[in-house]
């Protein structure tokens, strides 16, 4: 018997209990910190006992917060391109190879996902360090770029699994050479993956902060780290607006990826 | 076929191995300029990676591929000027129909006038020219398999190869289908390799068939070849219906073979094989040369019977199948007309047959 909804009769409000308050536990933190970030409070005290724009004005005023708005900003495109560049190359070879040690090089490339982000950041950072390399911009490429790629190449081998490499055939049976077919046949199809791909490295390096903190001076920063020190050295509301923004981009970015899906897969 | 037609295909001593296993064994074979030829086999039979090498998407252990008495070992598979059709759906799911179709052209950079005056002809052809502008997700089966013929025909390939092109769609439509490749191949003239397991549409189809087993071809030669004058037991059993009758050999004059049964009964037989007495063989009758009858057939030589009582009985609309117990404890199946005969359920029969209807083989090592 399959239990559907309307089989379950009133057991069904149990299900709709659980599924809202298993939302409201998602979405709390994030609504919180939007109310804060309208609050009069210099205390972050809740409910805020006025609302004000004030928080937003200090922040815009303060170049830092913008400056290192740009840094993330910059790390993660680059980071997404050089996911994608790299990871495109890898998922191909993955999935297409025919070589011994291709499923451990798989695992491989996935291991950043599964190994502590402490440990790569301590190894990294002795690495970065070694060759003066600490607080520049590639440092903090290199870093995200390392918790990026297993997203691309997922990603990617997962696309590429779900297409029939006969049809790559048929276009180079139809007179298209190898690279001609992979361009505009095989790239095209698997485009939804390598969006996603994309959109993962970006968000991936947008919100990182453990390897971060290690790779950052103090005059370069990304956004994270910048609001990590701020914090530690006081609790202004203006850390509940940037986070508030941080979360509107975010949102932002979902949406322009749920939308490219849609029109993709159309 | 005359000795002036020239061949557009010659296969020479074709070999290609996957490890140890060998996947072609020796095939050899020519197709005539604007033939019709299909590999019928099972799956594993080598049919399928004879057709890939003559595509190029796998390289022979040895032997020769020759298109136009060229060899074509060295040429990439997008500089061959074959088309092909896929078992799978392999229409560009990111293009229209129209663009499909269209492909092959601009990668060849052919001029945009010509292009679209050769793809409305193409779509013209496969009567699709409404769902130009659609997705292949949008289109049935059938409706793809004709688009990739067209995308495969629309730069006039010297070679169609057919991969089991219809093996995914249902009965109805496969033989819409057929008849509309058949329609196509006798419009265009195009030398056409058509893969596939299924021998009803080998018959159907093709001018010449090449039965392939284990790796080698079994027989090659027209359909009526192949289920008249089989070259072996194997052939026998796997194009069209067949009985195949166990009995030991007990002598061979003038290509007629002598057979006893197991129960005694003696039958008769032709054979080319090289029959060594007193070993096992088998004579092929197909059902519908058994014809019923009340009484035994001794009296002309040319006719023989066996005698059996019916334990089935199927109506096939114009055929009646009947399954006979014989003596020699083996059923056989008898195939007739369904207005001629009226056997029932229980009854008796003698079923007479020519010699000239009995073939007689080598038994099968593995035989199935």
């Amino acid at each position: 018997m399959i239990l559907t909804l309307n089989r379950m009769g009133r057991g069904r409000f149990v299900l709709y209990a659980i599924a809202g308050a298993t939302s409201a536990f998602l979405l709390l933190p994030v609504v919180f910190i939007a109310f804060l970030s309208f609050g009069s409070s210099q205390w972050l005290q809740f409910p805020p006992p006025g609302w004000t724009l004030k928080w937003y004005e200090v922040l815009f005023a303060d170049p830092r917060w913008l400056a290192s708005m740009l840094v993330s900003l910059k790390v993660g495109l680059c980071v997404m391109a050089l996911s994608i560049a790299l990871g495109l190359p890898a998922a191909f070879a993955i999935v297409r190879g025919r070589f011994p040690g291709r499923a451990a090089l798989h695992a491989f490339f996935i291991s950043p996902m599964i190994v502590p982000v402490i440990i790569l950041a301590i190894a990294l950072y002795a690495l970065i360090l070694k060759l003066g390399l600490n607080g520049s911009f590639l440092a903090f490429v290199a870093a995200h770029l390392i918790l990026a790629l297993p997203f691309s190449v997922i990603c990617i081998v997962n696309s590429l699994e779900g297409f029939d490499i006969s049809v790559e055939k048929a276009a180079i049976i139809c007179g298209a050479t190898r690279l001609q077919a992979i361009r505009r046949v095989t790239l095209p199809a698997i485009r939804l993956g390598i969006l996603s791909g994309a959109l993962f490295s970006f968000l991936v390096s947008w919100d990182e902060v453990v390897l971060s903190i290690f790779m950052a001076s103090p005059g370069t920063q990304t956004l994270p780290v910048k609001m990590w020190t701020t914090l530690r050295q006081d609790l202004t509301p203006v850390i509940a607006a940037v986070s508030t923004l941080l979360i509107v981009m975010t949102i932002a970015v979902m949406l322009v990826a749920a939308f490219l899906r849609r029109r993709i897969a159309r | 076929m005359t000795s002036l037609t020239k061949n557009a295909v010659e296969i020479h001593h074709l070999v290609k191995r996957f490890g140890q296993v060998t996947a072609v064994d020796d095939v050899s074979l020519s197709v005539a300029d604007g033939e019709f030829l299909t590999f019928l086999g099972s799956s594993g039979s080598g049919k399928t990676s004879t057709l890939f090498i003559v595509a190029g998407f796998e390289d022979p252990t040895s032997g020769s591929v020759e298109i136009d008495g060229r060899s074509v070992l060295s040429v990439p598979p997008n500089e061959r000027n074959i088309g092909m059709v896929f078992q799978r759906y392999t229409l560009f799911p990111n293009m229209s129909v129209r663009d499909n179709i269209a492909f092959p052209l601009s990668v060849r950079g052919r001029p945009q006038n010509e292009i679209d005056r050769a793809v409305a002809e193409m779509l013209d052809m496969v009567r699709l020219g409404s769902y130009a502008g659609r997705r292949p997700s949008e289109l049935s089966g059938g409706q793809q398999q004709r688009v990739a013929l067209a995308r495969a025909l629309v730069y006039r390939p010297r070679l169609l190869l057919m991969d089991e092109p219809l093996a995914a769609l249902d009965k109805r439509l496969r033989e819409d289908i057929q008849q509309e490749i058949r329609r196509i191949h006798r419009e265009l003239g195009v030398t056409i390799l058509y893969v596939t397991h299924d021998q009803e549409e080998a018959l159907r189809m093709s001018d010449r068939i090449a039965v392939f087993s284990h790796g080698k071809i079994a027989q090659i030669g027209s359909g009526s070849d192949l289920y008249e004058r089989p070259a072996n037991g194997f052939v026998a059993s796997f194009v069209g219906n067949s009985n195949m009758l166990r009995g030991r050999l007990r002598g061979v004059s003038e290509r007629m073979a002598s057979v006893e049964l197991a129960d005694g009964t003696v039958l008769h037989g032709l054979s080319d094989a090289n029959l060594i007495h007193g070993t096992q063989v088998e004579i092929m009758v197909r059902p519908e040369r058994l014809i019923p009858s009340s009484s035994r057939a001794g009296d002309l030589t040319s006719l023989q019977s066996v005698e059996g009582t019916v334990i089935d009985v199927s109506y096939l609309g114009e055929a009646v199948q009947y399954e006979i117990a014989t003596r020699w404890q083996q059923n056989i199946v008898v195939r007739n007309d369904s207005r001629a005969s009226g056997l029932e359920l229980g009854a008796s029969a003698h079923f007479s047959f020519h010699v000239h209807d009995a073939l007689v083989f080598p038994t099968q090592p593995s035989a199935s």
